[in-house]
C-alpha cells in the first residue's frame, strides 16, 4: 500500500515536472514580458532593469532552469535571493548557495507586483468550497437517483430519471447558471433568501472585518453539479443494472435478505468503481474549470482569478494557477486509486 | 406429511406480451432425509424449478399461473410458498430452506469477505450478536472442511479456490440448518477431484441433519453417485421419475435412453454416438441407429509438431520498479511430439496449464523457453510477419461458444474474415460460397450466412467456431474445452460431426478438456497434465484402461460411476 502511495506519487512528480516544462515554452510566444510590467512610460534602463530582474537577458535554457527552481519545493538558491523573493522555508548552507524546502515561489503578479502564491491562496479556498459543495450534491442526489432508476428499471422513476439526467448532460453551464441565478435569486429571491450574485465572503462595511456568506454557496453549486450529477446518475443506474443481475445478487435474496439491504449494501457497493471515477474525474475538473459559474454568481475563486489574468496578460497568475491546478488534480487522482482498493479488495494495491 | 410437495406447477415468463411456458405441470416431492435429483439439459426448466420454490425468480418476468408449493418443516402446519407474502418468504428463505449455486467464483459477493458474508445470514435469522456469529461461522468452516478456519472468515472470496467457494456456500446454506436444501448444478464448474469430495460432503451433512435436498444436475453420473430418487425433465415437463436405480437401469422414457445412451465414455472410439433424435424420432429409426464409421487410416510416424523443452511463466511479484521478481509456471520444460493426422487428447484439471500450453503451440503467449518445430520450422523464432502467414496453418476452437463469436458479426463474415485476412481466394463472391458450402459441413443451412451469433443455440455456435477454423484449411487445429459448454446430447453431435470432419480434412488436432472421457472417445493418444508437467502419455486406451501414474488413476476414479 505504501509502496504504492509511493510510486503514485512519484508518477505525479514526473507529471508535475511535464507540466511546468509545457506551461514555461508555451507561454514563451507572448511577447515581451518585460514590455507588459513597465507598461507605457519607461526608459530604456528601466526595461533593462526590468529585463534582468525577469532573467529575460539569459539564454532560455537558464531561463527554464531558474523558473524550476523557483516554483520546485526543493531548491538551491542565495541567502540574497532569499530575501529578495521572501521565501518561505528552511534554508540551509553558506551564503553563496542555500540548499532547502520551500513554498514554491511563484513569482509575482505583473499587474498587482503581489506574490502569486499568494494570490491563488487568497482564492483557492473559495474554489475547494465550491467543488466540494457541488460533488457532495452531485454525488448524493445522483447515485440516489441512479440506483432508484436501475431498481425501478422501466417505470415511470426510471424514465423521468433518465430523462432528467439527459435535459442535465444538455445544458451548459453557463446557461443554466443564468437561468437559476434569474430564477431563484431574483424571481423567487423572497421564498429562497437568495440572491443572484455574491461570494462566500463579505467585508463588513462598518468594522472592515470579513465574514462568511455561506448561503452564497447554494446556487453556484447547484448549477455546479448539475452535469456531474447527470452523468454520475446515468453511470450508477447501467453499472448498478449489470451488478443486479449478478449470482451473488441473487445469493443474497436466498440468504432471506431484505431487497433494501441488498440494494443499498451487496449491490451498490460493487457498483461504484466507474461511479468514483466519474466522481473524482469530475472533481479535479470543477476544480480548475469552474470559470464561467464563479463569473455569473460573482464568486471568489481560482477561475475568476486565472480569467482575469489572462485578459491582462498577467502570465505569471496564469502559469501559477496551472501549476496549482495540475498538482490539485493529481492529489485527487491518487484519492481516487486509494478510493478503489478501499471499495474493492480486488483492486490490488 | 412430505417435507416439500410440488402439485401442478406452471410457470410463464411475460417478454413482449407474448408469454413463454417454462414449467409444465411440474409435480413431485421431496422427504426429509431423501436425496432427489432433477436432471435435465439447459431449457429443460430444472432451474426454474429450483429458483420458483424460493421464488427467487425476477418477477416480472416470470409469474406464477398455476399450482401449489407446499412446504411443511414440523409435520403440523403447511405453507403454500407461493401465497406468502414478502416478509414471510425472507423469514423461510436462508432460514428453513436454502440453496447453493452453480458458479462459485459468481455466487459470493466479492467485497465482502467470506466470515461477513455467512455471519450475515445467521444473524439475520437467528438475531445473534456479531461476534457469536463470526464464532459460528468458524464452526461451520469447519464442518464444511475448510482449512484454516480462522483465516478464510477474513479472506475475500478471489483469495480462495472454486472448490473452496462452493464450501463457503455450501457453509452458508447450512448456518441456519435447514430442512431443505437446494443444490443447483453445485459441482458443475469444479474438477472432478473436487466434485467427488464436494459430494461427499452435502451426503454427509444431508445424512447428519436429516435434510431434504433437491440437487439439479445434467450429470447422470453425479446421479447415480448421490441421488434416491430421480426426476428427468425435457422441456419444462417430468418425463419420467422414480428410485435412482431403477430409472437409470430400466428407463422407459425414450429421452431417458437417449441421455443415458449418449454419454461418449459408453462408447470405443471411432464409433458414431447416438443422439436424442435417434431416440425421439422413431420413425428415423429405419437408419441404424449406431452407424460404423470407416476404420480409421493408420496413423503415420511423420512428425509434424515437435515440441522441447517449452516453459511459459506469468510474472506474479513486481518489484517497485516494475521488475519480475517471481514467476508462476504454467508450462514447465515440456517436451512432446505430435503426429501426422493424430487427435492428442490433453487432460488435467484447471490450473494444470493445457490452455496455455495449446496457446502457446498456436503462439497466442509467448513462452520463455523452448522449441515449438512445425514442418521443420521453430514457431517461436521466427518473426512478426512470417508468423502472420503461417498462421493459416494453424487454428483453434475455443471453449465458450457464446463469448468467442463477435456479437457484432454475422455467422458468415467470421467464416469469411480469415479468408480475406489471408488472401485465400479471389473474389468475395468465392469465398462466400466456400463459407456457405463450409457451413453445410458443419450440419448448418447455407442461410445461416447472415445471422447474427445471437439467433443459434451453443451447438450451433460452437459448429460455426469449428467452420471459421477449418476455413483456412489448416494443417493443425487445437481444440481448447470445445465441447465442455454443451449439453450431453449436443455434445455427442459435435463429437460426431468432428470424427466425420476429421475423416474429410485429415488434420491433426490437439483436443483439450478435462473430461477424461471424452478425451478417451476422440483421442488417438493422451497426455495427463498436472502442474505445468506432463504426468503421462500414451495410447488412449492404455491411459483409460491401464493408466501408469498414480494421479492419471485418482482422475479416472474421480469420475462419477453412472
Amino acid at each position: 500500500m505504501l509502496q504504492y502511495i509511493v510510486r503514485k506519487l512519484f508518477y505525479g512528480i514526473l507529471v508535475m515536472l511535464g507540466v511546468v516544462v509545457f506551461v514555461f515554452f508555451l507561454f514563451q510566444g507572448f511577447g515581451d514580458p518585460s514590455r507588459l510590467v513597465m507598461g507605457q512610460r519607461a526608459d530604456a534602463a528601466t526595461q533593462e532593469n526590468i529585463r534582468k530582474e525577469l532573467y529575460l537577458d539569459q539564454p532560455k535554457w537558464k531561463q527554464f532552469l531558474w523558473y524550476l527552481n523557483d516554483v520546485s519545493p526543493i531548491a538551491v538558491h542565495s541567502a540574497e535571493d532569499i530575501s529578495n523573493k521572501q521565501l518561505h522555508g528552511l534554508f540551509i548552507g553558506t551564503d553563496q548557495t542555500k540548499i532547502g524546502l520551500k513554498v514554491p515561489y511563484l513569482r509575482r503578479s505583473y499587474q498587482s507586483k503581489r506574490e502569486v502564491w499568494q494570490l491563488i491562496m487568497e482564492v483557492l479556498p473559495g474554489t475547494l468550497l465550491l467543488a466540494v459543495a457541488a460533488m457532495i450534491i452531485a454525488t448524493v442526489i445522483g447515485v440516489f437517483l441512479g440506483v432508484t432508476a436501475a431498481v425501478k428499471k422501466d417505470t415511470w422513476m426510471d424514465t423521468s430519471s433518465i430523462f432528467l439526467s439527459i435535459v442535465g448532460i444538455s445544458a451548459p453551464s453557463f446557461f443554466m447558471g443564468i437561468i437559476i441565478a434569474y430564477l431563484f435569486g431574483f424571481v423567487l429571491s423572497k421564498f429562497t433568501g437568495l440572491h443572484m450574485t455574491g461570494s462566500w465572503f463579505d467585508i463588513d462595511e462598518v468594522t472592515g472585518e470579513k465574514y462568511l456568506t455561506l448561503k452564497n454557496l447554494w446556487l453556484p453549486a447547484i448549477t455546479l453539479g448539475i452535469r456531474p450529477l447527470a452523468i454520475i446518475a446515468q453511470l450508477t443506474r447501467s453499472s448498478m443494472l449489470d451488478v443486479l443481475n449478478q449470482d451473488y445478487i441473487r445469493t443474497a435474496y436466498a440468504k432471506g435478505l431484505s431487497k433494501n439491504v441488498i440494494v443499498w449494501k451487496h449491490a451498490l457497493r460493487n457498483a461504484l468503481n466507474p461511479v468514483i471515477t466519474a466522481i473524482t474525474g469530475w472533481f479535479a475538473e470543477l476544480l480548475a474549470g469552474a470559470f464561467f459559474v464563479e463569473y455569473i454568481f460573482g464568486w471568489k475563486g481560482i477561475g475568476k482569478l486565472t480569467v482575469d489574468a489572462l485578459e491582462k496578460l498577467d502570465f505569471p497568475v496564469v502559469m501559477g494557477s496551472v501549476l496549482v491546478c495540475a498538482s490539485l488534480f493529481i492529489l485527487v487522482n491518487l484519492l481516487a486509486d486509494i478510493l478503489y482498493g478501499v471499495i474493492d479488495p480486488r483492486v490490488q494495491i | 406429511m412430505p417435507l416439500l410437495q410440488i402439485k401442478n406447477l406452471d410457470v410463464e415468463f411475460t417478454n413482449n406480451d407474448a408469454p413463454t411456458k417454462a414449467l409444465h405441470g411440474i409435480s413431485f416431492e421431496v422427504n426429509k432425509g431423501e436425496i432427489v435429483a432433477v436432471v435435465g439439459e439447459s431449457g429443460s426448466g430444472k432451474s426454474v424449478t429450483a429458483m420458483s420454490i424460493l421464488q427467487l425468480l425476477p418477477s416480472p418476468p416470470a409469474k406464477y399461473t398455476s399450482g401449489e408449493i407446499l412446504f411443511s418443516d414440523d409435520d403440523e402446519k403447511t405453507v403454500n410458498l407461493l401465497n406468502l407474502s414478502e416478509k414471510e418468504l425472507r423469514s423461510i428463505r436462508g432460514n428453513k430452506t436454502s440453496m447453493i449455486f452453480q458458479e462459485p467464483m459468481t455466487s459470493l459477493n466479492p467485497v465482502f469477505s467470506c466470515g461477513q458474508q455467512v455471519a450475515e445470514a445467521i444473524q439475520l435469522h437467528d438475531r445473534v450478536s456479531k461476534k457469536e456469529a463470526l464464532q459460528r461461522t468458524v464452526a461451520l468452516f469447519k464442518q464444511v472442511q475448510l482449512p484454516d478456519p480462522e483465516k478464510i472468515i477474513s479472506r475475500y472470496p478471489f483469495q480462495l479456490s472454486g472448490g473452496q467457494k462452493q464450501r463457503v456456500m455450501i457453509a452458508m446454506a447450512m448456518s441456519c440448518n435447514p430442512s431443505l436444501l437446494i443444490a443447483d448444478e453445485p459441482t458443475t464448474a469444479l474438477d472432478v477431484t473436487v466434485q467427488k469430495r464436494i459430494l461427499q460432503l452435502i451426503k454427509e451433512l444431508q445424512q447428519q441433519n436429516n435434510m431434504g435436498v433437491i440437487f439439479i444436475t445434467h450429470d447422470l453420473g453425479v446421479v447415480a453417485e448421490i441421488a434416491d430418487k430421480v426426476v428427468v425433465m425435457y422441456k419444462g415437463k417430468i418425463v419420467e421419475q422414480g428410485p435412482t436405480q431403477t430409472v437409470l437401469k430400466s428407463p422407459k422414457h425414450p429421452y431417458t435412453r437417449a441421455l443415458l445412451q449418449c454419454r461418449p465414455a459408453l462408447h470405443p472410439k471411432g464409433e458414431r454416438l447416438p443422439v436424442i433424435s435417434d431416440f425421439l424420432e422413431p420413425k428415423q429409426q429405419a437408419k441404424p441407429l449406431v452407424k460404423a464409421v470407416p476404420e480409421l487410416k493408420k496413423n503415420s510416424a511423420e512428425v509434424l509438431l515437435e515440441v522441447k523443452d517449452l516453459t511459459v511463466k506469468f510474472p506474479s511479484v513486481k518489484n517497485f520498479f516494475g521488475k519480475t521478481l517471481e514467476y508462476n509456471t504454467a508450462v514447465n520444460h515440456v517436451s512432446f511430439d505430435i503426429y501426422k493426422g493424430e487427435t492428442l487428447g490433453l487432460v488435467g484439471e484447471s490450473g494444470c496449464g493445457k490452455t496455455t500450453l495449446g496457446r502457446t503451440l498456436l503462439r497466442l503467449q509467448d513462452a520463455q523457453e523452448g522449441k515449438i518445430i512445425f514442418e521443420g520450422k521453430d514457431l517461436l523464432s521466427i518473426d512478426k510477419n512470417e508468423l502472420r502467414t503461417r498462421r493459416k496453418d494453424f487454428q483453434i476452437v475455443f471453449q465458450d461458444p457464446y463469448s468467442s463469436l463477435n456479437p457484432r458479426k454475422t455467422a458468415g463474415r467470421a467464416i469469411v474474415e480469415p479468408l480475406q485476412v489471408h488472401e485465400v481466394l479471389t473474389s468475395t463472391s468465392k469465398r462466400k460460397e466456400l463459407a456457405m458450402e463450409l457451413l453445410g459441413k458443419v450440419n448448418l443451412q447455407p442461410e445461416h450466412f447472415y445471422r447474427y451469433p445471437h439467433e443459434f443455440s451453443g451447438g450451433q455456435r460452437q459448429r460455426i467456431g469449428i467452420a471459421r477454423a477449418l476455413a483456412l484449411n489448416p494443417g493443425f487445429i487445437v481444440f481448447d474445452e470445445s465441447v465442455s459448454a454443451l449439453d450431453v446430447s449436443v455434445q455427442a453431435q459435435v463429437l460426431n460431426l468432428l470424427t466425420d470432419l476429421k475423416n474429410e480434412f485429415n488434420f491433426t488436432a490437439i483436443f483439450i478438456s478435462h473430461d477424461l472421457s471424452v478425451v478417451k472417445y476422440i483421442s488417438d493418444r493422451i497426455m495427463v497434465m498436472r502442474k505445468g508437467k506432463i504426468e503421462e502419455i500414451g495410447y488412449a486406451e492404455a491411459v483409460y484402461n491401464n493408466p501408469q501414474s498414480a494421479y492419471t488413476s485418482q482422475l479416472l476414479s474421480a469420475i462419477p460411476a453412472g
